[in-house]
């Protein structure tokens, strides 16, 4: 959030307000967390893991150039949601929301990949690590492959394996905002001269 | 779904979880290091492509250059050594005048010189019509090759004949010009180098293609000869044909014919205005 204000001038475009947002939910999310008892946790996750996707979501459907990716973005999150609300209300019984942030995970990594495709294919984008969104995209990728398992057993932990096994979450969750920081610390027009344009100064 | 939520796990739970999360972040990290060093690999691969075609560009350009030096050469040559030394001699007949006041001698004398300006202004005429043939700026491009095709088979040398199908309407002016070149120097190199007997042009036009056919019987190129040649440092003539093809975004292509008996060059161009047109409509 703090790097978001610092470098607002370069995050104030192409969607970067979409994490933004997503840095300052999850702040809330946290503080609530473990400040609300421990009977609201589920909906607190509920709820969260529905709001994270949908801004991951919508970050990557305003990244997104090909139609067809968009249209397989909307038709999954339509799956997401019936899951994430069926979910909701009818586990209420359980400590953690396993099906729907293992769903969200395996999503959004599908998503990330269908961006890195495009950009790895669009000749026009050249070093894909001198654009912003790549270090986005890098962020949610690693931190959801890597907590993916996790997320999968996550609802069968006992206390004592949950305090456990969250170390994985909370140290892919440092890992996930160092990322967002690089990427908003990052130049704008960082992107350097095409290499291709330096053989033909004149012509490009 | 089920194997999105695991409710009833066995005992290894923290090996299945320890090894998921590192053979998972393991897979990212090698897809995100893969998307790098492929993309770092396409632009090398495309760098290299482009200092290829620069190398190529380079040789056009220089060709052309020299050509162009030749030419000036010849054009400095003709004047030197023909027009100077006859306006030199018709001075000194002009001279002459002034010293001798015979009047027979004086009207020899302005009879000689006249016919040595006359000469002069004939080879003038002729140095201009190399470097513009006033049938192709008059006329255009068909009366200009037939006129060239004319010439040559007067010599005796060769058969040459020339047949325009389809050229109802004249193409720009400039682009004629650069077709006739090039027309002018495959006519030059079969000449000088084939030993053909004979050299039929055939015009054609296909949509908004534009087609010109050369035959002939003698030893020809084919598109192998053709690229080697272009990618080395002889073969003047022909870089300099590709270089003015270029500026048409024409093709040409060289090949045997079917029979295997003669050459065929093709030379192949769009009709930009037609295909404008025809997009339009």
């Amino acid at each position: 959030m703090v790097f978001f204000f610092l470098f607002y001038q370069r995050n104030k475009t192409e969607g970067f307000w979409v994490i933004f947002l997503y840095c300052i939910l999850s702040a809330v999310a946290d503080t609530a967390h473990h400040h609300i008892p421990k009977v609201y946790s589920f909906y607190i996750f509920s709820s969260f893991t529905i709001i994270e996707y949908t801004l991951f979501a919508l970050f990557l459907y305003l990244s997104f150039k090909g139609k067809i990716f968009k249209y397989i973005l909307l038709f999954c999150s339509v799956l997401f949601y019936v899951i994430a609300a069926f979910n909701l209300i009818a586990k209420r019984s359980e400590t953690f929301d396993s099906l729907p942030v293992s769903l969200e995970a395996s999503l959004l990594i599908l998503y990330s990949i269908f961006f890195l495709y495009e950009q790895i294919t669009d000749p026009a984008i050249f070093y894909v690590y001198y654009s912003k969104k790549f270090w986005i995209v890098i962020a949610l990728l690693i931190y959801f492959s890597s907590t993916l398992f996790l997320f999968i057993y996550a609802a069968s932990f006992t206390r004592q394996e949950h305090k456990t096994y969250w170390t994985i979450n909370s140290l892919f969750d440092i890992i996930k905002n160092l990322l967002f920081a690089v990427s908003f610390a990052m130049k704008k027009n960082k992107q350097l001269k095409h290499p291709l344009e330096d053989l033909y100064p004149d012509t490009y | 779904m089920i194997l999105l939520q695991i409710t009833n796990p066995g005992s290894n739970v923290s090996l299945v979880l320890y090894f998921g999360t590192i053979g998972m972040l393991a897979l990212t990290i090698g897809l995100i290091v893969f998307i790098i060093f492929h993309q770092r690999k396409v632009i090398r691969y495309q760098l290299r492509l482009q200092r290829m075609e620069q190398d190529q560009q380079k040789l056009l350009l220089n060709a052309s250059i020299r050509l162009q030096e030749e030419e000036r050469q010849r054009i400095a040559a003709d004047l030197h050594d023909d027009a100077g030394p006859l306006l030199a001699t018709a001075r000194l007949y002009l001279n002459e005048n002034l010293v001798n006041l015979d009047k027979t001698t004086q009207l020899q004398s302005i009879y000689n010189a006249k016919s040595i300006i006359d000469d002069t202004i004939q080879l003038i005429r002729n140095i201009s019509h190399s470097l513009m043939p006033p049938t192709l700026k008059n006329f255009g491009l068909e009366s200009a090759v037939n006129d060239l095709f004319q010439k040559i088979s007067g010599s005796g040398s060769m058969n040459a004949s020339s047949r325009f199908h389809d050229y109802r309407e004249r193409l720009q002016s400039e682009n004629e010009l650069i077709i006739f070149r090039v027309i002018q120097e495959l006519v030059n190199n079969i000449l000088k180098h084939s030993n053909a007997s004979f050299i039929h042009l055939t015009q054609n036009t296909s949509g908004t293609k534009f087609f010109i056919r050369l035959h002939h019987d003698g030893r020809g190129i084919t598109q192998n000869d053709f690229n080697k040649l272009n990618k080395s440092n002889v073969g003047l003539g022909l870089k300099n044909i590709q270089s003015r093809l270029k500026v048409l975004h024409g093709k040409i292509f060289f090949e045997k014919d079917m029979s295997q008996t003669y050459y065929k060059v093709t030379i192949e161009l769009v009709n930009e205005e037609e295909e404008k047109l025809q997009e339009q409509e």
